[in-house]
């Protein structure tokens, strides 16, 4: 009892886990997104929605939802001690949340480096839409909706990204528990 | 035979987020919605997650799902096998001692079909691709529904928050 209380009592902080966790998974998706991003724009219009070369971002697909088991990772191997899964998901959610926060920030000071890479995305699906092989006014409806989807705003970027990215890191962060926060002899 | 769940609020909480993703997955031509289906919200809330390839994925109604076929794989299966697992205790139980191969086994096989089919190697399907995402989805239930149904046992060997795992 004793014991328990005494380990109670100096139970480490995880945001040091969380902030690690979430800023390389950060700079993993938007580095990844970029070339992805890059790709589309140094390529020849397919008339395509899904070029060849954007099958690279195949790669990036729910690379972003492991951020939760490597902060829960970290903090079990840092501090070497064992944890519940209410606190492995807690942790998770709160990567998933930060590494959201964190990707809108690196996306806007890429904005820095490159103001006109959204004008060039933008130009770059255009052209691959006007090349596609369908009806003038059904053409013209989808350019018209992605240009008004070319930038949403942080707010929405927010909405829809933290409840996701938090889940899915959460799930990842239970898992991450159970995978490496659990007595060896278990 | 039922599992005594002691964690019942954490296993409410996942099954109703496990629920919760797979809906949204479906995208908005499952609930019929209007406009074309990239102005869909379902795909805004995917997108950076998944490729969201039209090719790649299901579609209802006219428009493709809001997640590529692989990850539909996964997330209906971490529902219907979270929802399944307090059935089968005694399974959960006999892959313990492997669940950590199960996953890495089932992740290796996932990454080889993707590399196999970006080089030509091979060429996967819709279902094909399905099929090797719900083998994540529900290797990561065995991995995870272990703790719900051992934590009786894991309590009494006194793991808990805190403990030195040298001791």
């Amino acid at each position: 009892m004793e014991q328990t209380n005494q380990n109670n009592a100096t139970i480490p902080s995880y945001w040091a886990s969380v902030g690690i966790a979430a800023v390389i998974f950060s700079l993993l998706t938007s580095v990844l997104q970029l070339i992805s991003g890059y790709m589309q724009i140094n390529a020849e219009p397919t008339g395509s929605l899904f070029s060849p070369n954007m099958l690279f971002s195949v790669v990036v697909c729910l690379v972003g939802a492991f951020g939760g088991m490597v902060a829960v990772w970290h903090y079990a191997n840092e501090y070497q001690i064992t944890m519940k899964l209410g606190k492995g998901a807690l942790i998770g959610f709160l990567t998933g949340a930060a590494m959201v926060l964190i990707g809108i920030v690196l996306n806007k000071l890429w904005l820095l480096v490159d103001p006109d890479m959204q004008q060039k995305m933008m130009e770059s699906t255009i052209e691959n839409f006007e090349a596609m092989d369908m009806p003038e006014e059904t053409k013209q409806q989808m350019i018209d909706q992605a240009a008004s989807q070319a930038n949403p705003s942080i707010v929405t970027q927010l909405l829809y990204g933290i409840p996701i990215f938090g889940i899915l890191n959460l799930l990842t962060g239970m898992l991450g528990v159970s995978l490496f926060a659990r007595n060896k002899e278990e | 035979m039922w599992a005594n769940l002691n964690q019942k609020k954490l296993y409410g909480l996942v099954l109703s987020m496990s629920a919760l993703l797979v809906v949204i997955a479906l995208g908005g031509g499952f609930f019929n919605q209007p406009g074309l289906w990239f102005d869909h919200w379902q795909h805004k809330a995917f997108n950076g997650l998944c490729h969201q390839d039209p090719q790649r994925s299901f579609w209802i109604n006219g428009s493709p799902m809001a997640v590529c076929s692989r990850c539909f794989g996964i997330y209906s299966a971490l529902f219907s096998g979270w929802l399944a697992f307090p059935l089968i205790p005694n399974l959960l139980q006999s892959l313990n001692g492997y669940k950590r191969w199960l996953l890495t086994v089932v992740l290796c096989i996932n990454i080889i079909d993707v590399i196999g089919n970006f080089l030509g190697l091979w060429q996967n399907t819709l279902f094909s691709r399905f099929a090797l995402g719900t083998l994540v989805g529900v290797s990561a239930v065995f991995v995870i529904g272990y703790e719900f149904i051992g934590i009786n046992q894991i309590n009494l060997k006194g793991i808990q928050y805190g403990t030195d795992k040298s001791k």
